[in-house]
């Protein structure tokens, strides 16, 4: 589409850092390193053409992205330009824009570039991808993005509780760091096995791409001939052993955890400008995000087994835009706070939702019929046990899983003294989970819509479950849900919910 | 340790508009489910038939036992789709108030889903050949929402499902997204 059909003159143009050449060739380099052993071991007279042809599509990809690509601010959107031949452009309505989010990998901090991904709330990944460009340029782009949105919004009449002066950038607070001890602490306590699987299955990787197969195959062929060769010596050397190898892996597992942690979340800093959080992390690629703080749609304390005995807890939210690819996966784009004590947790809140601390609604509980239920769902589960055993060896001793009755009704009446929900004037909260307990927060006007569901058991019982559905939910685990509260009780929550839901608006 | 649930609840029953009645959906719906039930597991009973032939001719033993159970199950299909449309008709109900859609529906597994209608997306009317035959509709309700981004109200006359549609739509139409 040619500029000229817009009136309006464009406010802020830029184009990619001339680095843009250097990295794309790198890029394009890189994944020719799988292709030319093919080419070396194939048929040569074919492959050195191949592999010409290859070379000069990827320089002259490159080469046009650089020279064609351009954005601009015009009027209420961001447009972005490229191509020769075919000219994409892509126009990105400004108050749209939920978050523009920065990565820096080692080579772009050598050059002080960085990879920018400009995301919507349309849930599909990122709607315009700036790669690369100088960390200054973002700072302005963010700056002029989330400004004119601002205005473009006071423009429009929609009154903002805290609206900024315009013109006066708000000073950045930094509201939280993580010190390395922290980060020690966030990796001691995590699911520390998978991690280690998850790197040792990379390493497993990254020695398949560099080391000659009979290498590692000779090794493990010694690996599993020594085994052997123990197992057949005596029992107590193989008890040993599986002692010391478990204590092994547990121990490789913490380092492993440990290292993945500080590697992910090194110089975690929280701040706040404004309207707008700041999220700032990472050793090797940095990474940093901003966000409007009212884009977010639930946030969730989550208190894991072994942190909630350190009293410590993790905090994630579900933006509007939030998706999951599988790449981000690891990149803790959702986690707002990766650890702290749960009090300081409780104090950050306002900072989220400002008028929170005026909203202190009591904790109510389900209804204690959710206790006996548990207990008979386990009773019936360790009569079975019981039963088999004792046809399996007509014993006594065999009736043992009856004796966990008492474990049973403990667990149960945790697990309802930690269940409960609490309805204020703006906000929701759900609290579930004894062992890890995890909370959720939905603000009433982010509520999209109420679910009550009963199966043919709760029927019975008169129970219901409550679900509270929004935007985006994508990492805190299906937001807000209560179970086993009496059927009418629920009903009066719901009519509550979505009658206030609807006297609110909802603003992406 | 626990304490007792208060008795009567102190939350004000948030209802600011009158109480709408829980409406039904059309009678006719009952006709059109027995007839998409009935094609439904008569297309199965085909396939199964099919290769109960194919059995036959190659020379399986106990095929009587087989045709025997083939005809069991189609009698039983056949008692599901006239037993379940009249009772999962009557499981479902709505009613709209001036800001919230409520739906009731569930034979076994019940749930009611509360739609505040300023958070209304889009509505879609669906009418697929055998609705059209009935003089039926389905109203499709979207929000932002993640895992009941839509709520589906079906069976509704066609008429009503239209005139629903715009009265929705006027209601949940001021929420400028």
């Amino acid at each position: 589409m040619p500029s000229d059909t817009f009136s309006t003159a464009p406010v802020f143009e830029g184009r990619l850092h001339p680095l843009t050449i250097a990295f794309g060739l790198l890029k394009a380099g890189r994944s020719l390193i799988y292709i030319i052993p093919l080419i070396w071991f194939g048929n040569k007279s074919y492959g050195l053409p191949l592999l010409m042809l290859i070379v000069t599509s990827a320089i002259l990809t490159t080469l046009t992205r650089y020279f064609s690509f351009s954005y601009r601010i015009e009027g209420n959107e961001l447009i972005t330009q490229q191509g020769l031949l075919e000219r994409k452009h892509r126009s990105i309505p400004l108050e749209r824009i939920q978050e523009i989010r920065v990565e820096q990998g080692l080579l772009h901090r050598l050059f002080d570039v960085v990879d920018a991904k400009i995301e919507t709330g349309g849930g599909g990944g990122a709607e315009a991808s700036l790669s690369v460009l100088s960390r200054a340029e973002v700072e302005h782009l963010r700056q002029a993005v989330f400004e004119r949105a601002a205005k473009i919004r006071a423009d429009a009449g929609q009154t903002t509780a805290a609206a900024q002066p315009q013109g006066v950038a708000p000073e950045r607070v930094v509201i939280l760091q993580l010190s390395l001890k922290d980060l020690f602490l966030i990796g001691l306590t995590t699911n520390h096995l998978i991690s280690a699987l998850a790197l040792a299955g990379a390493l497993w990787n990254f020695a398949d791409d560099i080391l000659p197969e009979s290498i590692y195959r000779r090794a493990g062929n010694y690996l599993v001939r020594e085994t052997e060769r123990l197992i057949a010596q005596d029992v107590a050397t193989t008890i040993v052993l599986t002692i010391l190898s478990i204590v092994a892996v547990v121990v490789i597992g913490l380092v492993f955890s440990i290292a993945g942690t500080i590697i992910r979340f090194y110089g975690f800093t929280f701040s706040r400008s404004g309207e707008d959080l700041h999220r700032r992390y990472g050793l090797f690629t940095r990474r940093s995000s901003s966000l409007p703080r009212r884009r977010i749609q639930v946030l969730k304390i989550e208190e894991k087994m072994f942190r909630r005995w350190f009293g410590l807890a993790t905090l994630r939210a579900d933006t509007s835009g939030s998706h999951r690819d599988n790449e981000d996966d690891d990149t803790g784009r959702d986690v707002l706070v990766p650890i702290a004590p749960r009090s300081e947790i409780d104090g950050l809140l306002t900072t989220f939702f400002p008028d929170f601390d005026s909203d202190q609604a009591e904790w109510r509980r389900v209804s204690r019929l959710a206790i006996r239920r548990d207990v008979v769902k386990g009773a019936i589960i360790c009569a079975l046990i019981a039963a088999l055993s004792f046809v399996a060896r007509r014993q006594a001793i065999s009736l043992w899983p009856l004796a966990l009755l008492p474990v049973i009704w403990f667990v149960s009446a945790a697990r309802y003294r930690h269940l409960g929900y609490a309805l204020g004037e703006h906000y929701f909260r759900t609290r579930r989970g004894w062992l890890g307990r995890s909370t959720h927060i939905v603000p009433i006007n982010k509520i999209q819509a109420v679910e009550i569901y009963q199966s043919p058991f709760d029927r019975r019982l008169g129970l219901a479950t409550l679900s509270v559905d929004t935007a985006g939910q994508a990492y805190t685990g299906g937001g807000p849900q209560i179970s086993d509260l009496p059927v009418d009780e629920a009903r009066v929550i719901a009519r509550t919910l979505a009658h206030k839901a609807s006297a609110t608006r909802f603003r992406w | 340790m626990i304490e007792e649930l208060p008795q009567q609840l102190d939350l004000p029953d948030y209802a600011p508009s009158p109480v709408q009645e829980f409406r039904p959906l059309d009678p006719r719906a009952v006709g059109l489910w027995r007839v998409t039930d009935l094609i439904g597991f008569g297309v199965l009973l085909l396939t199964l038939l099919i290769s109960l032939c194919l059995a036959i001719f190659a020379n399986l033993r106990f095929w009587p036992w087989l045709l025997g159970a083939w005809f069991a199950l189609a009698a039983l299909c056949v008692w599901y789709s006239f037993w379940r449309p009249p009772r999962y008709y009557r499981s479902w109900s709505y009613r709209i108030d001036d800001r919230v859609l409520e739906t009731r529906s569930g034979l076994l597994f019940k749930s009611a889903r509360l739609l505040p209608l300023s958070r209304l997306q889009h509505v879609d009317i669906e009418r697929g050949p055998f609705e059209r035959m009935y003089g039926l509709a389905s109203l499709v309700l979207h929000t932002a929402g993640t895992h009941s981004a839509s709520i589906r109200i079906p069976g509704l006359d066609a008429g009503e499902a239209v005139r629903l549609r715009d009265h929705l739509v006027e209601i949940g139409g001021d929420d400028a997204v």
